[in-house]
């Protein structure tokens, strides 16, 4: 048996779970178990459903064909059936099935990675290829630790700040962004596709502020480089969009809660358009407006 | 329910024009169209966003082959009328989806159209080009030579998008050859072809178009697409892009416009009679098929009156 804690949360797992790193269990029950189980091909009375997917109640089947079936029970229990190797399984376990999990446990679920900026962590969205690990990677090398890759869990704390939950998740490159980046590879997130763990990984920690939340938008004609602040209905439409799977905030009825968590959000720490080119040369000059923007904003101290 | 018909071409064959010109004959209140306003996220059956919106899974962790499998449910999902992505309100559903395709009609390993066949679209608009106006274009598109262009078009492997080092915005496009891509979209039998030459395009714009939304089921007022032609002539759209550049075009800068000229028959000038006959050997067929005559042929109205 294998403990990790993922977005704050204590997991025991049947298999190990490679980019993360492993907790030891104290003996309480976890908040989510991982298991191989038998996993149907179909829900019975399926309340909404998709060509791959299907939800019934707290139940959720997610079909990756030749790969994995998972079934997701009330935000607590997480079953795979391999259809393939099992160590296919893993890359989508700690990615779809575990955000859409984190949805059935009423979590703001963002398709993001993180840095941590003077206490605070600095959220980077956007679809599959934006580039945020590329600039968390990035912004690694500037010195500014790892908070999460991929999957980040925004909740709130008594005071209702937005807070999010370091993983000790390993950030996951692509071999083209580990050469430009002079990274070197670690293991690979799956055998069939040259995309690799790398070091840095960041270490357990505790909740942190959100300090700000960065779409990421590539500047490409007529949009140019440069951040923008959206007004508070654009910036809720723009956490929506960027949820791990937006189509699940629509049919798990959770649009109200993104509208409150952007207004949340909006209020604690701020929501931009970060618009920049996807090429690596222009990287460097990104990296140095996010700096200066953080100066602007009173996240680091501006240099006396 | 709103159709879906493809626009499917070769890359560089007037897709773009064809799209411009349809959209704003289509424009709801008659405003311009420009070339910023086209639909992005499903404006190319390629693209990633809407799988992944609509299947939950993460396409970047699959394989090119393992994506395609599944590719076909997303063509069947957004043809009865799925969203593609969250939105604040309903949008404003035009009375055909004209989606843009550089894929040739293929099967999946699995056996299935990789576009969902008829539970895909209703029909689709084949747009051709002659293959030796293609070659220069495709060369200044890609940044290569006019030669590799050449060898490309010739490639029956030949694909767009199908790095596996990084992660692109759109899935592979297995190509074929040029005679290949064309063949496959006319000889599929799962769905109603209109066939549109650029060149015809080129010499009467406005009935060319007029009989290629009448096949898409949503005929056009005559003097509507009169504005619209007026709208995308060549000229026009390369002044857009000079103004404002244009976010479909190649990223590297080295590539120059996407709009580069726009005319017909350039190729006398700017092929070497090698580049020429090589076209025309390895493409034959298929050019006399669409009309297209070979440079040692007289156009047959001119043989005719000669005998």
């Amino acid at each position: 048996m294998h403990g990790y804690g993922i977005a704050g949360l204590s997991v025991e797992s049947d298999i190990a779970l490679p980019g993360l790193i492993a907790r030891p269990l104290n003996g309480e029950p976890p908040d989510v178990w991982i298991r191989q189980a038998p996993v149907p091909a179909n829900l019975e009375n399926p309340d909404a459903s998709g060509p791959t997917w299907e939800m019934s109640g707290d139940r959720f089947l997610l079909r990756i064909p030749g790969i994995v079936r998972f079934l997701l029970t009330g935000g607590r229990v997480l079953a795979f059936a391999p259809e393939g190797p099992v160590e296919d399984v893993r890359a989508f376990l700690l990615g779809t099935a575990f955000g859409i999990l984190l949805h059935q446990r009423g979590a703001i679920v963002l398709h993001a990675s993180a840095v941590k900026v003077g206490g605070k962590a600095v959220v980077f969205c956007g679809a599959s290829g934006a580039g945020k690990s590329t600039i968390a990677a990035a912004l690694g090398q500037r010195g500014y630790p790892l908070v999460t890759d991929d999957v980040g869990a925004v909740s709130f704390d008594s005071a209702g700040t937005p807070v999010i939950y370091p993983d000790g998740r390993q950030l996951k490159l692509w071999a083209h962004a580990i050469a430009q980046l002079g990274f070197s590879r670690g293991e690979a997130v799956r055998d069939a596709i040259e995309k690799f763990y790398v070091e840095p990984r960041e270490v357990f920690g505790e909740a942190m502020p959100l300090g700000a939340i960065y779409a990421l938008r590539e500047a490409r004609p007529p949009i140019v480089p440069g951040i923008e602040r959206p007004n508070v209905v654009d910036a809720s439409l723009l956490l929506r969009r960027n949820a791990y799977r937006p189509l699940l905030v629509q049919r798990m009825g959770r649009r109200a809660d993104y509208f409150y968590a952007a207004t949340a959000i909006a209020g604690h720490a701020g929501i931009f358009h970060l618009s920049r080119p996807l090429d690596f040369s222009e990287l460097p000059a990104g990296l140095d407006g996010l700096e200066r923007h953080w100066r602007e904003t009173g996240l680091t101290e501006k240099p006396s | 329910m709103t159709r879906t018909v493809w626009l499917a071409s070769y890359p560089k064959s007037g897709n773009t024009w064809v799209r411009m010109l349809a959209a704003n004959c289509l424009a709801q209140d008659g405003r311009p169209v420009g070339i910023n306003d086209l639909s992005e996220r499903s404006g190319i059956a390629s693209a990633r966003a809407p799988f992944d919106f609509l299947l939950l899974i993460d396409s970047g962790l699959l394989t090119h082959d393992e994506a395609d499998r599944l590719r076909p449910r997303v063509y069947e999902q957004l043809a009865r009328g799925a969203e593609d992505d969250t939105y604040d309100v309903p949008q404003e559903r035009p009375p055909v989806r004209l989606v843009k395709v550089h894929d040739a009609y293929t099967q999946t390993a699995q056996g299935e159209p990789l576009l969902a066949g008829n539970r895909g679209a209703d029909g689709v608009i084949v747009i051709v080009r002659d293959p030796r106006d293609v070659a220069p274009s495709l060369a200044h598109h890609n940044g290569t030579g006019v030669d590799q262009a050449i060898a490309f078009m010739g490639n029956p492997e030949a694909c767009f998008c199908a790095k596996t080092r990084a992660l692109t915005d759109q899935f592979r496009q297995r190509l074929l050859t040029w005679s290949g891509h064309v063949a496959s979209w006319l000889d599929q039998a799962d769905l109603p072809v209109h066939l549109l030459r650029y060149e015809d395009l080129q010499a009467d714009a406005a009935g060319t178009i007029a009989k290629a939304l009448d096949f898409a089921g949503c005929p056009v007022a005559d003097e509507r697409i009169g504005g619209a032609v007026e709208r995308t002539r060549f000229a026009e759209l390369q002044r857009q892009e000079l103004d404002a550049g244009f976010r479909e075009a190649p990223r590297t800068p080295t590539q120059g416009r996407f709009f580069r000229r726009g005319v017909a028959g350039g190729w006398r000038s700017e092929l070497t009679a090698e580049q020429i006959a090589r076209i025309e050997r390895e493409h034959a067929p298929m050019m006399s098929r669409l009309g297209y005559a070979l440079s040692g042929e007289m156009p047959t109205a001119r043989r005719k009156a000669l005998s």
